[in-house]
């Protein structure tokens, strides 16, 4: 369960991201947050992985208060967070099969554990027959598939993707929206921040829309309609 | 050890990866630790100079009439118990006519129909090389008085001020550009590291974001830089050997005239290694500095 209690942030040059925000998302859910460019999407995010502080307000995670965690603490916490973003964030100088590893050589986890999960998850994107390649050999797909088996590897209890179909053609930006939805369907939490309404309506779960920092809808899909039985 | 060996792994593999800026950290620190192993080089050298200089530091008694071997005796044994004393030295009356003799040179048949007994027999003291100051000297004069039998005394004040206050220039000036030049190599590696750190802070932010410690993420790259530390003051001692086999020996001799090429060294084992402990710790610290500002989780 993530629970924000009053959190707002305001940058040190004085300039509001967040107002006053109250939200619940309950574990195995997937929320979007959506909103124009400058809504707080992102601010809220990193709120989320403590790359900010907020300015007031609490983040609890899974019962712990994240607003008061050191930087030794906060790194035990993202080991419990997979992060998908729109340019990837891969280590370009390294293989595929070494970006994927590297939450995993973080944890210390042995050699040939690290073998055999990092395989596992590049079958499960579909990309263990390039695990050689150095990530700008790929298509932009493809990377952002390698950038979801590295937030997986770790079986992370949440998932945070921040615009991680705005680089994508459509196509691939369904591939990759399938992909998430997988990954929730496996008990993992599934938060992505994104203003693609396209996507929205073609995968709908509960919405939360940001504008100027302030929370203005928060809202779950209409409920299938039952089938008439036709006498 | 799995996590030891991703450290050395990590650094092995990041200096191949960026050969440029690993050669140009490697390159800055061997070219500060060269100026700095050149100025003790010659600091030491100036040192060791004085030191033979400091030998010459006595204090004469000089005696009214020739003692007995059983007076002589006596007396060595009482200044022997004072703090300091190196070595005690009677000069007969014939020893010291025969060296006035050998000092006049060509001169010297101006002594002739002239017997020894003109000359004093004498003692001629010497301190341990902490004691050979002015102060040590005069605390020597003030015990030796202390018999009425000494009242005759030469200790050649005014060249001992000069050794004093040499000793002191050399001392201050030694700390201080020492000094001086520790700190500007520190500033010029921890801005190359910099650099280093600057043009991999994607991987920095990577890092933190999957669950990096602080440590985990910063202990690789102060390997890197210890280890570049050492590699350039290894460049460094490499370098300032052959400036000094090559320049430095034969400038140096003529430079401090009273020594021969004999007497100018290479820095010593212990200061060589000093310097290559120097280099990493100045790599360490060098690219912690900057880490410090750039991982931030």
């Amino acid at each position: 369960m993530i629970q924000l209690c009053n959190v707002g942030k305001i940058y040190a040059n004085g300039a509001p991201a967040l107002h006053d925000i109250n939200l619940k998302i309950p574990s195995g859910d997937f929320v979007y947050v959506t909103g124009s460019s400058g809504a707080g999407k992102s601010t809220l995010l990193r709120l989320l992985y403590c790359a900010e502080k907020p300015s007031r307000g609490q983040i609890l995670m899974g019962g712990r208060n994240t607003t008061r965690l050191n930087s030794r603490n906060i790194a035990l916490l993202r080991r419990d967070i997979g992060f998908v973003f729109q340019d990837f964030k891969l280590l370009n100088n390294r293989s595929v099969f070494e970006n994927v590893a590297l939450p995993l050589q973080v944890q210390a986890v042995s050699k040939q554990e690290i073998g055999t999960r990092v395989y596992q998850v590049l079958q499960y994107v579909g990309l263990e027959y390039k695990l050689q390649r150095k990530p700008l050999e790929l298509s932009g797909g493809e990377q952002q598939r390698v950038a979801i088996a590295r937030a997986m590897v770790v079986n992370p209890r949440l998932l945070l993707a921040d615009e991680p179909t705005g680089n994508l053609d459509h196509d691939l930006a369904v591939e990759i929206m399938e992909m998430f939805n997988r990954i929730n369907e496996s008990g993992t939490t599934v938060l992505i921040a994104t203003h693609d309404q396209e996507m929205l309506q073609r995968f709908p779960r509960r919405s939360i829309v940001l504008h100027d920092g302030n929370i203005v809808a928060d809202s779950n899909p209409p409920a299938p309609e039952p089938a008439q039985e036709i006498c | 050890m799995e996590r030891l060996r991703y450290f050395f792994q990590r650094t092995m593999f990041s200096m191949r990866q960026n050969p440029l800026l690993c050669s140009a950290t490697i390159g800055t620190v061997a070219i500060a630790l060269m100026l700095l192993a050149f100025f003790t080089l010659i600091v030491l050298n100036i040192q060791n100079l004085a030191r033979e200089w400091s030998r010459d530091i006595q204090v004469v008694v000089y005696l009214d009439q020739v003692p007995s071997e059983q007076k002589l005796q006596e007396w060595m044994d009482e200044i022997h118990q004072y703090p300091d004393i190196e070595q005690i030295n009677y000069v007969s009356q014939q020893q010291a006519f025969d060296r006035f003799h050998a000092r006049l040179g060509q001169n010297s048949d101006l002594l002739e129909g002239l017997m020894p007994e003109i000359l004093p027999a004498s003692l001629e003291i010497s301190l341990t090389e902490s004691a050979r100051s002015r102060t040590g000297t005069e605390r020597l004069i003030e015990l030796l008085k202390s018999n009425s039998d000494f009242h005759n005394f030469r200790y050649g004040q005014e060249w001992l001020d000069r050794y004093d206050a040499f000793i002191f220039l050399l001392k201050l000036t030694g700390t201080m550009a020492g000094g001086f030049l520790i700190f500007a190599t520190l500033f010029i590696i921890s801005n190359t590291i910099k650099l280093t750190i600057y043009a991999r802070r994607d991987e920095l932010e990577i890092m933190g974001l999957i669950g990096a410690t602080p440590m985990f993420i910063k202990t690789p790259f102060m390997a890197e830089g210890a280890l570049q530390g050492a590699i350039g003051a290894a460049i460094a001692l490499g370098g300032c050997h052959i400036l000094y086999y090559f320049f430095l020996k034969n400038g140096l001799a003529a430079l401090l005239t009273t020594a021969t090429v004999e007497n100018i060294q290479f820095l010593p084992i212990e200061y060589q290694g000093g310097i290559i402990l120097l280099g990493l710790f100045l790599g360490l610290i060098g690219s912690l500095l900057p880490l410090r500002k750039f991982v931030r989780i």
